[in-house]
């Protein structure tokens, strides 16, 4: 008898189970689909997120500490000094290298270089992964300005020393009588 | 008057005089193969759509979405583009004749059985009195197909596959026919437009399930033979991708292997249509009588009705079967076995002889 009932049992146990299934299943399908259409829509990127570099170049001072700090010397970066201002020649982040591990963040003292959210740059070439963060070579235009305008100064401050120069110097020759200090020099 | 078939009779009607018979038979047949093959490639690419759609969203995920614009609808066009491209090839070890045949034998066959289905009431390739029976019969060729593959790939994996294609097939095909004994002593008739026609009363819900109570778990019964048969999951194991590779058609590519794939969501097709006009009603429906008390009964709209809703119906049935793919796992071959032979058969017998006795004795018709 008890084959019997194991018989029966095993029927209605397959059946139930089988219903018991689809009906998950069947709630599944009716509910909106969890995934998202990705290159069309992203999901929000967390603030603290560790992508691509980003620099903001007019901050920076080429002072190098974020190339020291790197584990793994992926930066490389190269600037000539007019005075003040910086003639950018280079600044490469070599991402075969990178880590990501943000600590050229945080010993910047401009804080000017940041971690951003991108992620996807796949490339087809290795040497496409050495990224320029820079987004202009040379000098920007407001440096040349004031560069010029440092350089102006400098020059209008240089003619004004000399006219002053000249001034006394005249001064002193209508007066007539003090000793000559030009005579060495003529 | 019918010939048995509309095409001959359009060409009949049309013809000069004089045309020779045999010319009229052939260009009817060659119409007809045309609109099958036609017919069964565009349920084949969409009910693959659907299977990738229905998938997702069981799975909470989107399924194909871009290729032609709206939820990715020409996916299976661009698959279909891919597979004519492939390389076609025939490894050095396999028994190249039969290799090329095996595709052909399993499409060829399912296109025989799919042309015995009626699309409306009175439109058919072939009205055949033995329609079920003739349906059964090819729709078990695909079986030798599938063994001639396995058998000729000269892999491991393929005779596997074709070794339990033929033991699971053996095995359903008894539960299958004797199941569908069960609304067949019902309907006293193996044509499926009578069957159908047979199933209009009440207002077109007259079906074999409320007619007799041995139909509905005749059905069931049915419906799981099926999914064997059509090597559908759970009893996928003649393919069972995760232990054979792709089974017996592991060493097909291109053209060769969507035969394969074009004939299972044939046969999925057949099944459910068989399904619905034997057990769910074929062309009835509240729709049909009520398309058929508007326009009259001979008139194109209340065939079209008629037509819809047995597409309808037979897609539910797809539906429901992929539903039942994307939830259960896949039984082992020892389940798959005691299943057919110990609880199947015993069953559909049972259903056979009470639905028996119910119509001798309830209905009186001894």
């Amino acid at each position: 008898m008890s084959v019997v009932a194991s018989y029966i049992n095993n029927i209605v146990s397959g059946v139930k189970s089988t219903l018991v299934g689809m009906r998950i299943t069947g709630k599944y399908f009716l509910k909106k689909p969890i995934t998202v259409q990705y290159p069309d829509e992203r999901l929000p990127i967390p603030n603290r997120y560790r992508g691509i570099h980003y620099l903001e170049q007019e901050k920076c001072i080429n002072c190098l500490a974020c190339a020291r700090a790197c584990p793994v010397d992926c930066i490389e970066m190269d600037a000539v000094r007019h005075g003040k201002e910086l003639e950018w020649v280079k600044f490469t982040i070599d991402y075969q290298k990178c880590m990501f591990c943000e600590l050229c963040v945080y010993p910047c003292p401009k804080d000017c270089i940041h971690m951003g959210n991108e992620f996807a740059f796949v490339t087809t070439d290795r040497s496409e992964l050495h990224h320029d963060l820079l987004s202009y070579k040379g000098m920007s235009r407001e440096a040349r300005i004031r560069k010029r305008e440092a350089e102006e100064k400098k020059k209008k401050k240089a003619a004004a020393k000399a006219a002053k120069a000249a001034k006394e110097a005249q001064a002193a020759e209508t007066e007539g009588d003090p000793p000559q200090p030009t005579e060495g020099e003529a | 008057m019918n010939n048995g078939n509309i095409f001959l009779d359009l060409l009949v009607r049309f013809a000069p005089e004089g045309t020779p018979s045999w010319l009229l038979d052939l260009s009817a047949a060659g119409v007809g193969v045309g609109i099958l093959v036609a017919m069964v490639s565009v349920i084949a690419m969409f009910c693959v759509w659907m299977e990738r759609k229905v998938a997702g969203h069981i799975q909470c995920r989107y399924g194909p979405m871009y290729v032609g614009g709206w939820h990715g609808w020409a996916q299976s066009i661009a698959d279909g583009v891919k597979l004519l491209l492939k390389e076609d090839m025939i490894p050095i070890g396999a028994d190249r004749p039969l290799f090329v045949l095996a595709p052909a034998l399993v499409l060829g066959s399912i296109f025989a059985a799919l042309a015995a289905l009626p699309l409306a009431p009175g439109v058919f390739f072939a009205d055949i009195d033995l329609g079920l029976f003739f349906i059964l019969a090819m729709s078990s060729m695909t079986t030798i197909g599938v063994v001639m593959a396995g058998w000729a790939s000269a892999s491991k994996w393929t005779v596997y596959g074709a070794m339990r294609e033929a033991a699971q097939v053996v095995a359903y095909e008894i539960p299958l026919g004797i199941s569908l004994m069960v609304p067949l002593i019902v309907a006293g008739t193996f044509n499926l437009n009578e069957a159908s026609a047979l199933q209009s009363g009440w207002y077109g819900m007259h079906w074999y399930i409320f007619q007799n109570p041995f139909v509905l778990p005749a059905f069931a019964l049915f419906f799981i033979s099926a999914l064997a048969e059509t090597k559908r999951a759970p009893f996928d194991l003649p393919e069972a991708e995760s232990e054979l590779v792709a089974g017996f058609m592991t060493e097909y590519s291109g053209i060769r292997w969507s035969f394969f794939f074009m004939e299972e969501y044939a046969a999925m097709f057949l099944m459910s249509v068989v399904a619905a006009v034997f057990f769910l009603g074929g062309f009835e429906s509240p729709f049909t009588s009520l398309a058929r008390d508007v326009f009259g009964e001979q008139h194109f709209l209340a065939s079209l009705t008629a037509g819809l809703v047995l597409l309808v119906k037979a897609f539910g049935g797809i539906f429901l079967m992929m539903w039942l793919r994307w939830t259960l796992p896949r039984v082992r071959i020892d389940q798959v076995m005691t299943m057919g032979y110990k609880y199947l058969t015993p069953l559909a017998l049972l259903c056979v002889l009470g639905a028996s006795i119910f119509e001798a004795l309830w209905l009186g018709v001894a």
